[in-house]
């Protein structure tokens, strides 16, 4: 999936999304919905030792329900938390069905504790798909396609002219997921 | 749309330049273990470089990628002046600044002083490249000066890179204020008609930007923590502010105009600027720019503060000026003409600039404390 996404890779595609990548990212991040005040905060509150506590914090910003996991189950994730190394994705396929049920969730607990994963989300995959970078749906955590959504915005960051990068106060993951999650919609 | 070129191989001019650049490393007790894996690439960004000279005289043709096709000698020095200085610059902070990385708040400011340093390294790399490859033994001399000048003896070209880092609360100054200078003077470049400087700066541009938002977000995390008064921190803003606006030169500048006149240094907005650029004020329309910039900001770290503590602002362009057309005189904070007496006017600049007491107050009262939020180095 990884390789399949960055060798059909249209880097003509590219110019009108890093053209317009600062505005995108401010209609995204800085909207009411997001809360970047939110956001903020995340990024100073989520540091080790990670605490349930910590991840209740992620998924009131996320806007997601009350986790039902059994405390094994949190366990797991914390530990899978310290665990993981960028750009290793496939540790989560070692995780329990419960635990994968929601990338979305898994996704931003990811984000905070590493800042180089990116939240997944639905018009982000659209934003990647409208740059010819297309990735199937998802609900429940699939390592490939997640590993593919990740190393994808690992690349345009890589190839995003420095215009892109003037000023910026977020992680440049979190920048680039939200300008084109912004671009996601616009189709 | 873009692609960085990384080279593979250097010239033999620049392979002796960089033993002399080890022996640097050493003399200013910079220990290369620091580095990790980071590794000096020469990069280039040749697609944002452009193939056509965009600005002055020579608008149109197609731009230099060597030495020989340079048309005139004056020009040649004129651009080896500019690689000059911008090397010296990013030799010179680093100089200013390792000492700080053994008294560093937290992990996550250690590492990204760290990360810095390499990169402003990195920055004097591609220069002393640029010298030594297109310049023959003119740039291999002007590249070996890179190395022998230095911030601690007062002797790099720049005032604001002679001053002493003494302790973080400069150093989150230097990276909000300087740096975001920086970012100016490497944008001006990155429009360049001579190509390899031109594609030089699309990638330092790339690095540049987090060295100042390391400044930035290191000031609102201080304002936010409300151990350091605001009050204080004012201090510093006044005496950085100044040397700022000092690094875009002399108004009316004769210099400035020439590069324009040559398409070597262009304005800050030059792609997107719609109306012809007024020459003979070059660097005053970068400046404002900047000014404009630099309270922009402000006014976002100044919202961070705890209630009851003074609103953080920027001082006026005019005040306690060394370059342009305010400079020697005495200005208020505000602007305003100070009238009062040379000795009325030492006693103002004690209320308004750090003086040795908050400087001891600072660094063995308030940064005793947890004076800065609190933030974990994630692996990015």
């Amino acid at each position: 999936m990884q390789h399949v996404a960055l060798t059909v890779f249209d880097k003509d595609l590219c110019r009108p999304f890093f053209d317009s990548l600062t505005e995108l990212f401010h209609a995204h991040h800085h909207s009411t919905e997001q809360d970047p005040d939110g956001y903020e905060n995340l990024l100073y509150r989520v540091y080790r030792p990670y605490t349930p506590e910590m991840l209740d914090t992620i998924d009131r910003w996320m806007g997601l329900g009350e986790r039902t996991w059994r405390a094994e189950t949190q366990r797991e994730v914390l530990l899978s938390l310290y665990a993981i190394r960028y750009p290793d994705t496939l540790l989560i396929e070692s995780l329990t069905d419960k635990a994968r049920s929601d990338i979305r969730r898994l996704s931003a607990y990811l984000h905070f504790t590493h800042h180089t994963y990116s939240i997944w989300d639905e018009d982000t995959r659209k934003g990647l798909g409208r740059l010819g970078i297309d990735l199937p749906k998802m609900e429940e955590a699939d390592p490939f396609v997640y590993g593919a959504y990740i190393s994808s915005i690992e690349l345009l960051k890589d190839v995003a002219p420095f215009t892109c990068f003037l000023e910026h106060d977020v992680p440049r993951q979190r920048l680039f997921q939200s300008a084109l999650a912004a671009y996601g919609r616009e189709d | 749309m873009t692609e960085t070129e990384v080279v593979e191989s250097y010239p033999t001019n620049f392979e002796t330049w960089i033993e002399e650049f080890n022996d640097w490393q050493t003399r200013i007790g910079f220990d290369p273990s620091w580095l990790g894996d980071y590794r000096f690439d020469i990069k280039f960004d040749w697609d944002t470089a452009g193939n056509e000279i965009e600005f002055g005289d020579f608008k149109g043709m197609p731009k230099w990628d060597r030495r020989m096709q340079i048309p005139q000698q004056n020009i040649m020095d004129a651009i080896i002046t500019m690689v000059s200085v911008q090397g010296d610059t990013e030799f010179a902070s680093v100089e200013q600044q390792n000492h700080l990385l053994t008294t560093a708040p937290t992990e996550y400011d250690k590492k990204s002083a760290m990360r810095i340093m390499c990169e402003e390294q990195r920055h004097g790399w591609q220069m002393a490249y640029l010298l030594c490859t297109f310049f023959g033994e003119q740039g291999v001399r002007e590249a070996a000066k890179l190395l022998e000048r230095n911030a601690q003896e007062g002797t790099r070209i720049l005032g604001s890179f002679n001053e002493p880092i003494d302790h973080w609360l400069d150093f989150f100054m230097f990276t909000h204020f300087i740096d975001r200078d920086g970012k100016y003077q490497l944008k001006m470049l990155s429009t360049s008609s001579f190509k390899p400087l031109a594609a030089s700066m699309g990638p330092m541009l790339k690095e540049e930007s987090f060295h100042l938002g390391t400044g930035a977000n290191g000031l609102r995390r201080i304002v936010k923590q409300g151990v350091i008064p605001c009050a204080l921190v004012q201090k510093y803003v006044n005496k950085w502010v100044s040397t700022g606006l000092d690094l875009f030169g002399t108004d009316d500048s004769a210099s400035a105009q020439w590069a324009y006149v040559y398409g070597i240094k262009g304005r800050y907005d030059e792609r997107e600027a719609a109306g012809a650029a007024d020459r003979e004020h070059l660097n005053e329309a970068s400046r404002d720019l900047y000014f404009q910039e630099l309270r922009e900001e402000m006014e976002r770290i100044s919202k961070a503060r705890k209630e009851g503590e003074p609103e953080l602002y920027i001082p006026s362009d005019k005040f306690r000026r060394e370059i342009g057309k305010y400079a020697g005189k005495n200005f208020t904070v505000e602007g305003e003409p100070f009238e009062g007496s040379d000795q009325e006017w030492r006693e103002y600049l004690i209320t308004i600039l750090p003086t040795d007491e908050d400087e001891e107050k600072l660094v063995n009262d308030y940064m005793k404390k947890n004076w800065i939020q609190y933030r974990e180095w994630k692996d990015n």
